[in-house]
């Protein structure tokens, strides 16, 4: 089985957009895109963000219109004869995607395929779930199989964040039914198992032929290290241990094995670290700086010292050190590293960069009360609380 | 697929050796640029640490720390900007690079620290007559400065949110959410006056040759200002509410005369979007609440909207 898009366009596709991203830097010139652009063709209609965004929401009101028309057809009928109907609905919906918009209108994730995809998946699995009465376990099977599948032929990206969830939630469920003893091997199970996934996934990513399926394999790439890490993070483990596993901790008492865990909340980032430098891996180096932070929370949150101005300033003083160390570093690029942008990234620009900038030290701070009430233009010099 | 895209290029000579070797090395990771990462965390830095020294004066107020801390403050404000003078080039209408990465940074680490100090300043000895917001106006004059001096997109945007704040108006779409936008009477009216203002002024500015990749920035709060404005306006005033639909088509059509000469698309979203609340609004005001009707409106206004985005497709593939 392959996916539902013609081959050739999808490679022409990517050989076109990665063209264009060269062109647009001038690492070549116009002429050679010209000519690139006429040698690969694809036929996809495939618009900009913007618009996908726009024609999902366009595409699930249409949607939700037709579906209400439906409905008024069926109000009579008995409950599991509707979550039957509503099964076929799905798999209908399904075949329309697949006959209709992706082979004979040529839409490539045009926000119409996505729209109509989720449709049909919502439809597919609640149909599904309601025929067995909405069990938790054959609900969240389904769940993971239908966005798999849907993952795997539509190569889409939400539903593959979405399987590998539930494929987690349903590990968790099972390990959390069958008694105390297994409870208490879950961070372990779940460490296991996901370096298992990880492992397996950079190996499936070695293989040229799975290179259509690069950005579902990228997210369980990035999910199975945080999986990895959320494991055995003190933090997720205290707080899943008190609220799910119906654990109850004295004043002063603390989780079964707390040393272990505060020992990997520590040492998993600075692997991650590790081995992202050394084996110059830019995905798990990202995950690696977004774990280390999620680390110093964990310490912050029950070693707090009660003096957050402090924390704040100390940290941004360690930030700035370290990146300027960094810069200066890497004046001239060390190992292949470099702060040069070589390949400007599509969703970078400095114009939203700007608006962010306005949004979080602009007007909008949180200010310490002045006592006078007015005045209040701190740190970002906006507001002066006069609203 | 990266690697094995570009040798196929390489064979089918579209592109040169000199190319392909460049492409190669960067696909392979023998080169790896931190440019986004480093930046990222640059940024992080940048707003704890002002946020940080933020709390900390208002907090250890009247404390033996407390001159000190406010000395420090200056000293590395000042240091900030002695960096900048020395190492930025010289100011130019056209747009400026500045020879380290990291300068950027610094200036705006100087710009939200001087606010700070300044802030602090006037709370703590009153150097101005608070009850016109005087220190808003100098934070918003301030930044203008230094964002025209140093080329400075981000602080340009702090210096309209300054200035729009002084006239009252937040330009947050948390505060929209919560409806703190139109909490004050007339608020609407100076949203209008205060945004088409401003356009016009870019306006000039732009036609002068003064910045010209500045335009966008201001445009874009300008409309959203001027929009959003009115729009409240026709939701809060039963009584004029006709002049703020008038004045809100006005802008939407405005704003996509400017989308369809520049270009841009967000323009065209703008004028779309709040055009099409606008005049959703006039219907239900002028025609009887019928739920047939509103459910027929829904669906035609749908199949408009994809048969127009799907009509000027090329449009937007050389728009974003």
């Amino acid at each position: 089985m392959k996916t539902a898009y013609n081959q050739n366009w999808l490679k022409n596709l990517s050989v076109l957009k990665e063209a264009n991203d060269w062109a647009k830097q001038s690492i070549i010139s116009r002429d050679q895109l010209d000519a690139i652009r006429a040698a690969y063709v694809s036929g996809f209609y495939h618009p900009n963000f913007i618009i996908r965004i726009l024609l999902i929401i366009a595409t699930f009101t249409a949607l939700s219109g037709v579906t209400g028309l439906l409905v008024l057809f069926v109000v009579e009928i008995d409950e599991s004869m509707l979550s039957f109907l509503a099964l076929i609905y799905g798999v209908v919906s399904f075949a329309v995607l697949e006959k209709i918009v992706i082979r004979n209108m040529r839409h490539y994730k045009s926000g119409v395929t996505e729209a109509l995809l989720y449709h049909s998946i919502a439809f597919t699995v609640g149909g599904f779930a309601g025929v067995f009465d909405f069990d938790e376990y054959l609900f969240t099977l389904a769940v993971m199989i239908v966005c798999a599948f849907a993952a795997f032929r539509y190569l889409d990206l939400i539903s593959s964040t979405v399987s590998i969830l539930s494929f987690a939630y349903l590990l968790f469920a099972i390990l959390n039914d069958s008694g105390e003893i297994v409870q208490k091997f879950i961070p372990l199970v779940f460490i296991a198992v996901f370096t298992g996934v990880y492992f397996l996934t950079r190996r499936i990513k070695q293989n040229p032929e799975t290179e259509i399926w690069r950005h579902p394999l990228l997210i369980l790439e990035v999910l199975s290290l945080i999986f990895i890490y959320a494991a055995g993070n003190y933090f997720v483990v205290r707080e899943m241990s008190t609220e799910m596993l119906n654990l109850y901790l004295e004043e002063g008492q603390d989780i079964p094995l707390a040393i272990v865990f505060y020992l990997l909340t520590v040492i998993i980032p600075i692997v991650y670290l590790y081995y992202a430098i050394t084996r110059r891996d830019i995905v798990m180096l990202r995950v690696s700086l977004a774990v280390l932070a999620f680390s110093a929370f964990t310490f912050k949150y029950y070693f707090s010292l009660g003096h957050p101005e402090y924390t704040l300033t100390a940290a941004g003083i360690i930030l700035l050190g370290i990146c300027l160390y960094l810069f200066r570093l890497l004046k001239t690029p060390k190992n292949g590293y470099t702060h040069e942008n070589i390949l400007k990234e599509k969703w970078a620009a400095t114009n939203p960069e700007a608006f962010i900038i306005s949004q979080t030290m602009g007007g909008n701070q949180v200010v310490p009360d002045a006592g006078t009430g007015e005045g209040g233009s701190f740190g970002g010099g906006g507001a002066t609380g006069k609203y | 697929m990266r690697l094995s895209i570009i040798k196929e290029l390489r064979e089918k000579a579209f592109i040169s050796q000199d190319q392909y070797n460049f492409l190669e090395s960067v696909f392979s990771g023998k080169i790896i640029s931190l440019y986004y990462e480093l930046r990222i965390v640059l940024y992080l830095g940048v707003m704890l640490f002002a946020t940080g020294c933020g709390i900390l004066i208002y907090k250890n107020i009247g404390e033996l720390g407390h001159l000190l801390t406010i000395i420090a403050l200056i000293a590395i404000t000042a240091g900030c900007f002695l960096y900048a003078f020395k190492k930025g080039n010289p100011y130019d209408d056209g747009k400026v690079t500045h020879a380290t990465a990291y300068f950027d940074y610094i200036v705006l680490l100087g710009s939200l620290l001087f606010v700070s100090v300044l802030t602090y300043l006037q709370f703590q000895y009153s150097l101005f007559d608070e009850t016109m917001g005087i220190t808003t106006l100098m934070t918003a004059a301030f930044f203008f400065l230094i964002a025209y001096r140093f080329d400075h997109l981000g602080v340009l945007s702090l210096g309209i949110t300054a200035f729009a704040s002084f006239w009252s108006l937040s330009i947050s779409p948390q505060k929209w959410y919560h409806g703190d936008f139109v909490d004050q009477a007339n608020l609407e009216f100076t949203a209008v006056l205060f945004g088409s203002t401003l356009a016009l002024l870019t306006f000039i500015i732009d036609r002068k040759n003064i910045k010209k990749h500045f335009t966008f920035t201001y445009l874009n709060f300008a409309a959203l200002i001027y929009l959003t404005g009115a729009l409240s306006g026709v939701f809060a005033d039963d009584d004029v509410y006709g002049y703020y639909l008038i004045a809100l088509f006005l802008g939407c059509g405005f704003s996509f005369w400017y989308a369809r000469t520049t270009r841009t698309f967000l323009f065209l979203l703008y004028a779309f979007i709040f055009g099409y609340i606008g005049f959703s609004f006039m219907l239900a005001d002028l025609i009887i609440d019928d739920v047939g009707f509103w459910f027929f409106y829904l669906l035609a206004s749908c199949g408009a909207f994809i048969y127009f985005i799907i009509r000027s497709k090329s449009y937007f593939k050389r728009a974003e």
